[in-house]
């Protein structure tokens, strides 16, 4: 059990760490106020669960922390937009980021958002959290190796997707991939 | 390929490196670590906190003699846990087989899908004799558990109410009285049926 002052040194050195990719997995998720008060969520919990941090990798337990606030969070914007009614009008803002939006690799992008939410999240912890599967799987509470089969599975679903969604056409990079994949 | 792929998905990041986030050291960070370091932290009992292995144990205990009551996660102890929300709690332990609430079947449709208690879409992370583990990515309704645990009746092993449960394969499950339900009401995830779970328990 941590002093005071050990417990406030342990959580300073974790907060260092993790202060700045929480940010982005948060920002990656959720509006940007949203995101900001999330993030004090899920120091918070940090805070108060010091003990149980893992000393060596401390930044897979603390996604995990915020994958959790953040689903709980979600929760509640649905059940507010139920109560007033404006489910379909208004999404929840987790979907706000729409990764298709201005950016030049529009194949991939509009594949990425047709996969289904959960294949699409393994995608984004291996892609932009820079995630190996065994970090994936303590953020999602799974094994390495159920983790390495989604992900496998999620990226086969993904090239399927782009290479329905563009014919080849000589000369785009990602046409060469599907048909890569068709052969 | 994998590593192009990933350098692709990459550059759609819209947080990337290059978009400034706020830094540990600035004053609104010191204060926001200073009023998080300043909430009395209520401290766990003499054992400390519950490993997740026990409290997965802990679950499948309860598994043994419990028929759940559902509407909610289930509320075992979770090893005094000072932040139920967020903290790792308990599988949800559910029943499959004999003991199902549509063991009559009645044709599919969404206005008997809206009622059940307990839905959501989990992924198989262990299948182990009667006992199959699902991480649950999405709730829908009635839970907020992390992992949820199927008892399937001895004999079945993972073939449940005549679909499989498969190592890393994704299902959209309902139950009722802590029983799973099938008859189209569980089943792996397709687009048809997450859609009728959308239509009934909004997405």
């Amino acid at each position: 059990m941590s002093s005071d002052l050990s417990r406030r040194q342990r959580f300073e050195a974790i907060a260092a760490e993790v202060y700045d990719p929480l940010q982005r997995y948060l920002r990656r998720r959720a509006s940007p106020d949203d995101a900001g008060d999330l993030l004090g969520d899920v120091l918070l919990t940090i805070w108060r669960r010091v003990d149980d941090v893992p000393s060596e990798s401390p930044l897979p337990w603390c996604y995990s922390v915020a994958r959790r606030t953040l689903s709980n969070h979600r929760r509640g914007i649905r059940r507010r937009l139920r109560l007033v009614e404006r489910l379909e009008s208004e999404p929840p803002s987790a979907m706000l980021l729409d990764p298709a939006e201005g950016l030049e690799d529009d194949d991939l992008a509009a594949a990425l958002s047709a996969l289904p939410a959960a294949d699409q999240e393994i995608i984004r912890l291996w892609a932009w959290e820079q995630l190996e599967p065994r970090e994936i799987a303590e953020t999602l509470g799974s094994t390495a190796n159920a983790v390495s089969l989604r992900l496998s599975r999620a990226k086969k679903k993904l090239a399927e997707t782009m290479s329905r969604q563009s014919p080849p056409s000589p000369g785009h990079k990602g046409d060469r991939h599907a048909e890569e994949q068709r052969r | 390929m994998t590593d192009e792929l990933r350098e692709r998905v990459a550059r759609l990041d819209p947080m990337h490196s290059e978009v400034p986030t706020e830094s540990v050291t600035t004053p609104s960070s010191r204060q926001l670590l200073e009023d998080i370091m300043s909430t009395p932290v209520i401290e766990q009992p003499e054992t400390g906190p519950t490993p997740k292995k026990s409290q997965w144990m802990l679950g499948v205990a309860a598994a043994a003699t419990l028929v759940v009551a559902v509407g909610g996660a289930l509320a075992l102890t979770n090893g005094g846990s000072a932040d139920p929300t967020v903290a790792a709690g308990p599988p949800l332990v559910l029943n499959a087989g004999t003991n199902d609430s549509m063991a009559m079947c009645i044709v599919f449709d969404v206005e008997f899908l809206a009622p059940m208690p307990v839905a959501f879409e989990g992924t198989v992370t262990e299948v182990e004799g009667d006992r199959v583990t699902l991480t649950a990515d999405h709730w829908f309704k009635g839970g907020d558990a992390s992992q949820v645990v199927i008892n399937a009746p001895q004999g079945l092993e993972a073939l449940i109410a005549s679909f499989p449960l498969e190592l890393g394969e994704q299902y959209l499950i309902t139950a009722t009285d802590g029983n799973v339900n099938y008859c189209g009401f569980s089943g792996p995830s397709t687009p048809e049926l997450r859609s009728a779970f959308e239509e009934a328990f909004g997405s």
